[in-house]
């Protein structure tokens, strides 16, 4: 096999790059983009065809422990769509809960190369680990919780901010995390208790700190630690109904915080559909008087650059919803008593993770207006450079239903054809029907690789299609003036690639799966001076006997699972003062 | 020098704290560990099958690895309806080899889960279940019941290690036991509940009813009186972190899943008043790691079915026992069990009629009557590998001492037999 390769007559959209469906050639050597290559390169002729850097998924649940638990508490999930072996796939299913081998396969066959699982509970991501080998066709990342970690708690309660900062650098090396997730900061832990905790100022029990203090150390830890990735946040309050306030109120509590080299995105708030629910005028925190407050976290985006965010777009019909925000998901138990699951993970996670199924329905004022939470967002937001596509896979719907996610946003013509099936309560609560806003492919393009790729730090190399860019490339039959003509092209073309190139090789060609190679897992490196991080170590290694129920030597995940596909992205050095 | 803080590869426990010497190649001491642990540990090197063999009329014969891998190649091969089973003493990359043999011949796998926990699995596709964790429990726990389980048996340094000790996060502790009669886990804790056998759904059931408040028309049910059942609904629901530790005496009982189910919904419906968990009693040190290993491999837990090129689920049906009685299966992959000794009779009777890949450390009832053995590394202690502990915690395990002189671990000897059929298509 030739490894230079070139794509012939692409219709590019590159937006980091400025471009916006130029025709050119895409040049391929050794897994990288180049300049050029030699005459007897092997040639693909595009010609008509869309060309975009592969996909970036910058939250979707895709590893790990509850979405293991989840996939054997639900088999009557599996049982709507069982997928064959090929000569060259592994068998497996699909559905909300596809299992390793399919979900690495459907990213591919949608043109996706990069996925991040935001929800590590470290002390589990072995489990993650052992889980990739069997995930092929795309590189990952995946972002630790430390949110509700009591070793946290303490270095944030002794005000130790070097301390908190050592101890987050070592967490990412002993787990091979990218950045650092914050999961309902002190809610979740409360909940050990049988408890939340909904306000930024509310003391957690059993120590004496709050949400705001959690969050702001936290944040303040990783842009000392200048990790690719800023904090990635679940707020506290999520799934009530009036929270966008609360939602606000948590970011204005960042806002004085310096991004590392001067970066303006300091945090990235994670599923805003759960985060921003509005109140109709004079109602109570309950479902019968929500109202989209899409609109309201758009206009404060629109004033506050200091964040970004993805949607968690609802899609409708059947999910799962699973978060490392327990009492969540145990409010949403009481509400629909179908199957709950709660894991409580020791020391970083007291309390614990929560899995519930649910089915969204057009026809339910709640699920209607819920759906129009994000949609409003999307079509509100000025810089599209600070919204990833997302649906919160599998919470919000599976990571399969991108591509209707994206005819909506594409087309009035398809949100009208839906809102006629919603309920009413949309139109009421809700701005969506009034907006004739229309993304462009090159607003698709920075929503869906460009901007996530910038979020995750990994814009070197991916993202985009200049020289020097990881060769990892989507292509997909679709013109611009199809749009328009007919929504559903919008969701068969971007539902089924033309091509998918993954690091120079091709994995999927006319919708099919051509080739598994495995992808590399991205990881921060975060240096400490030496003294301070044998200090922290030492005070780790103590509580580590305190608290833990295993041996300190037995945490970190060893060099085996990783050798052969994590990639450390240097990062500078942090001192103890 | 000793080595620290190894995994114990025998029960659900893996106890991570034990101690070894090991001298030119031999273990001589276990610190730490259980009677069991000690044994598993200091005789690793007893009672070992001596080499690859393949059996004959006279006996077995001792063959060269390649003529084994070869036998059980074809085997597989020429097998209409294979079965592959056990895994739940060998760690999670041997599983992913099975696996792909499995999907390969289009066969059924099942791991001993079947005939210990599947029960429990089956209460959470009923219910779900708020799974505690070992650390939590030791933390904050001021409740733990044990319910038809007898951890001082089974798992020795359950008690011990992880709910005696009384962790920062509690200030008082209270151990429970709920069993058909009185076991020294009975002896060891602060309360014991006799009830009468067969009756847990019943008793289960009215404590949720009086935790509701209802009035029952009853003296006394499962061998417990209403007042004592009124007391327990209460202290379970004045608890301010309660966890329910339950074992084969619930979930291979009269009900069985039903049990677990009634089990689950108690916990859950206890969280309404504290927090409440529950953690299965898992008995061998990798069962929960052969469930979640087939679960990301193909959705489901256990009794996973190939023959149509993709997974199906039915419990009951492509379940080891139930497949065997049937008479169904033509060929046994069996690695790390002992289905002869371990199965009902019925389905032991189906066992010796088919042949019967068996890879293991040991000999055992198994080996006598396989048609090809082969010999391979113990998981924990010859070969590394990740096992998952009860509570869903995955351990690295480690390599102690070398296997003997040939013997390779499980995942590599299912890699040669997937890689001889492959050759053979």
């Amino acid at each position: 096999m030739s490894r230079s390769l070139l794509l012939q007559n692409c219709r590019v959209y590159d937006p980091l790059h400025h471009i916006d469906g130029e025709i050119m050639d895409i040049p391929i050597r050794d897994g990288k983009i180049v300049d050029s290559v030699p005459e007897s390169a092997s040639r693909i002729d595009l010609s008509g065809l869309t060309v975009m850097a592969g996909g970036v998924d910058i939250h979707t649940h895709i590893l790990g422990s509850k979405l293991n638990t989840a996939r054997a508490m639900c088999p009557e999930d599996h049982r709507a769509d069982p997928v064959a072996a090929t000569k060259k796939t592994r068998s497996g299913v699909g559905f909300t809960l596809p299992s390793s081998f399919v979900t690495g396969y459907r990213y591919s066959t949608m043109g996706y190369t990069t996925v991040t699982e935001p929800a590590v509970p470290p002390v589990k991501a072995l489990d993650c680990w052992e889980e990739l080998h069997d995930l092929t066709n795309v590189d990952i990342a995946m972002l630790p919780m430390l949110g509700n970690n009591m070793i946290t708690f303490d270095f944030v309660q002794q005000e130790d901010l070097p301390g908190l900062a050592a101890y987050v650098s070592w967490i990412l090396h002993s787990t091979g995390g990218l950045g650092v997730k914050v999961v309902n900061p002190g809610g979740t832990y409360a909940w050990a208790h049988g408890k939340n905790v909904r306000e930024l100022d509310t003391e957690i029990p059993d120590w004496r700190i709050t949400p705001r203090m959690i969050l702001t150390s936290l944040c303040q830890a990783v842009e000392m630690l200048g990790l690719p990735h800023p904090l990635h946040f679940h707020p506290n309050n999520l799934g009530k109904v009036g929270n966008v306030e609360t939602t606000i109120a948590q970011l204005e509590s960042l806002k004085h915080i310096r991004g590392h080299n001067g970066r303006k995105h300091i945090v990235h708030l994670a599923h805003i559909s759960f985060d921003a629910l509005g109140m109709v005028e004079g109602g109570r925190p309950e479902w019968k008087d929500v109202h989209s407050g899409g609109l309201q976290l758009a206009e404060y985006a629109n004033a506050n650059d200091h964040f970004t965010v993805d949607l968690g777009q609802i899609t409708f019909g059947p999910a799962t919803t699973m978060t490392g925000d327990g009492p969540f998901q145990f409010s949403l138990y009481e509400l629909t008593h179908s199957k709950w699951a709660n894991m409580t993970v020791d020391v970083e996670l007291p309390g614990g993770a929560g899995i519930v199924p649910y089915t969204y329905d057009p026809k339910s004022p709640t699920n209607a207006v819920q759906w129009a939470v994000s949609m409003e967002y999307a079509l509100n937001i000025r810089d599209i450079w600070r919204c990833a596509l997302s649906t919160d896979h599998p919470n919000a719907g599976p990571f399969t239903k991108y591509p209707l996610v994206l005819s909506w946003l594409m087309s009035k013509r398809q949100r009208d054809r839906w809102l006629t099936e919603m309920h009413p309560s949309v139109g009421q609560r809700s701005t969506v029907a009034e907006s004739d806003r229309e993304w462009s492919l090159y607003e698709v393009a920075i929503a869906t690789r460009a901007a996530p790729a910038v979020i995750l730090g990994l814009q070197a190399t991916k993202g985009h299609l200049g020289v020097g860019a990881d060769a990892d490339i989507a292509v997909y039959d679709l013109r611009p003036d199809d749009i328009q003509r007919d929504p559903d092209r919008i969701v068969r073309a971007f539902s089924s690639a033309h091509l998918t190139v993954l690091g120079g090789r091709v994995v999927v060609k006319r919708g099919e799966v051509a080739s598994t190679p495995h992808g590399r897992v991205w990881s921060s490196s975060p240096q400490v001076e030496e003294s301070l991080h044998r200090r922290v170590v030492g005070e780790v290694r103590e509580r580590f006997s305190r608290w833990y129920a295993h041996s300190f030597d037995n945490y970190a995940v060893p060099v085996r699972y990783r050798a052969a596909f994590e990639t450390p992205m240097a990062t500078p050095s942090v001192a103890e003062s | 020098m000793p080595v620290v803080n190894v995994p114990c590869p025998f029960c659900g426990c893996l106890c991570d704290d034990i101690e070894l010497m090991v001298h030119d190649g031999r273990i001589k001491s276990n610190r730490n560990g259980c009677a069991i642990s000690k044994t598993k540990f200091l005789r690793h090197a007893d009672d070992r099958l001596v080499g690859p063999s393949l059996r004959h009329s006279s006996g077995h014969e001792l063959v060269s690895l390649a003529t084994a891998v070869d036998h059980a190649a074809r085997i597989l091969s020429a097998s209409k309806r294979p079965l592959v089973y056990g895994l739940s003493s060998t760690e999670n990359d041997a599983h992913r080899e099975a696996y792909r043999i499995a999907e390969l011949v289009r066969g059924v796998v099942d791991n001993t889960s079947s005939v210990c926990h599947g029960p429990s699995i089956l209460g959470t596709q009923d219910a779900g279940e708020p799974i505690g964790s070992l650390g939590e429990v030791r933390l904050r726990a001021d409740l733990v019941v044990y319910w038809g389980s007898n951890p001082q048996v089974s798992h020795p340094r359950h008690l011990n290690r992880y709910t005696r000790p009384i962790g920062e996060f509690a200030s008082k502790r209270t151990i429970w036991v709920v069993d058909v009669r009185r076991t020294v886990s009975a002896e060891a804790a602060d309360a014991f509940y006799q009830i009468q056998p067969g009756h847990d759904l019943e008793v289960m059931s009215v404590l949720r009813a009086l935790l509701r408040g209802h009035k029952l028309d009853c003296t006394e049910v499962g061998g417990l009186s209403i007042g004592q059942l009124q007391q327990m609904a209460e202290s379970m629901r004045a608890a301010e972190y309660g966890v329910l530790f339950y074992g084969l005496g619930l979930t291979q009982s009269w009900g069985r899943h039903h049990n677990v189910d009634a089990a689950i919904r108690l916990v859950q419906e206890l969280n309404e008043y504290a927090k409440w968990s529950m953690v299965p009693m898992r008995g061998h040190f990798n069962v929960a790691g052969a469930n979640r290993t087939l679960t990301w491999t193909t959705g489901y837990p256990f009794a996973v079915d190939f023959s149509r090129g993709y997974p199906r689920y039915q419990p009951g049906e492509y379940t080891a026992v139930d497949l065997l009685q049937r008479g169904e299966v033509d060929a046994l992959l069996n690695v790390a069990a002992d289905p002869l000794a371990s199965l009902p009779a019925a389905a032991v009777r189906h066992l010796r009629r088919i042949p019967v890949i068996n890879l293991d450390p040991k000999r055992n009832l198994t080996s006598l009557i396989a048609e090809v053995n082969i010999p391979t590394a113990m998981a924990g202690i010859e070969c590394d590998g990740v096992a998952v502990r009860m509570d869903g915690l995955p351990l690295y395990l480690r390599k102690v001492v070398e296997p003997p002189a040939g013997v390779l671990p499980d995942r590599e000897v299912l890699r040669m037999i997937y890689d001889r059929m492959v050759s053979m298509r």
